[in-house]
């Protein structure tokens, strides 16, 4: 089985206590601790701004543990993009920020899109997922 | 300035032909600055006891809009079949199963974004963390 770990290290002055929070985690395949993730996509692209577009269609299967790690490369810190899921707003990804979030791409709607503000965005994705719905052509 | 930084490393050397090592550091930073992020609900835990249902992590309308927030989640289970569905305005992002975390960026843009937690399980346990932009 392929092995894939994910580990976060979340530090903090913001407290009066110093506050350092680290995990980490193997990417499984959903409800078992004997197979992995074992398949990924990988992408580095130039979003500008203006439409949306789908970075992930919703192709993976569905309401399984893929995961999606998204970080926006762009080095002004006013640019962000959009991320939505089946056209809800979810949260912005400024310059520099990254996500590592659950994907469940529930059904066809499923689609994660992002959409770059403020000028053209650096954008770097990886989906780790367990099977896709191939679609003929 | 408080300086508040998310460090992720990821890595395999199986899945792919070539080792996969990423490792990326962010400074969490309030909407469109460089300044750091203000406000944190400190690193917390919850339970959701009895019989399972869906369960308000954060309201929408408790947070200024259209902001950089970012939520932490961590499913504290070591049964593998258990998870957490997690919701953003009733749709759902994703199953957080045993022991994965998450790192969420959450633009609370109206009243309506609530973040909403459903185990699958009784009694399962949620270690959270709202970093906020306010």
């Amino acid at each position: 089985m392929a092995t894939t770990t994910a580990a976060v290290t979340l530090t903090s002055d913001l407290l009066s206590d110093n506050m350092s929070v680290s995990a980490t985690t193997t990417c499984m395949k959903a409800g078992t601790t004997a197979d992995g993730l074992d398949q990924m996509e990988y992408g580095y692209l130039d979003l500008p701004t203006g439409d949306e577009y789908d970075l992930i269609a919703t192709t993976p299967t569905a309401s399984k543990a893929s995961k999606l790690y998204l970080k926006n490369h762009s080095t002004d810190e006013t640019y962000y993009v959009a991320v939505t899921q089946n056209a809800q707003a979810i949260g912005k990804l400024y310059g520099g920020d990254w996500m590592f979030i659950p994907a469940d791409f529930h059904d066809a709607a499923g689609d994660i899109a992002i959409t770059a503000n403020g000028g053209t965005n650096k954008i770097c994705y990886a989906l780790f997922h367990e099977g896709t719905v191939l679609v003929t052509t | 300035m408080a300086t508040t930084t998310a460090t992720l490393t990821l890595s395999s050397s199986d899945l792919l032909s070539d080792e996969l090592a990423l490792s990326t550091t962010a400074t969490l930073t309030t909407a469109g600055t460089a300044t750091g992020v203000t406000g944190t609900t400190g690193l917390a835990r919850k339970t959701v006891a009895g019989a399972h249902g869906q369960y308000t992590l954060f309201d929408g309308s408790d947070y200024t809009a259209d902001k950089a927030h970012k939520l932490y989640l961590k499913n504290t289970s070591t049964t593998a079949a258990e998870y957490f569905l997690v919701t953003v305005n009733a749709e759902d992002v994703g199953r957080l199963y045993a022991g994965d975390w998450a790192l969420i960026p959450w633009s609370a843009h109206d009243n309506d974004c609530d973040i909403k937690i459903d185990p699958s399980a009784n009694d399962m346990t949620l270690e959270y963390m709202l970093f906020t932009d306010e």
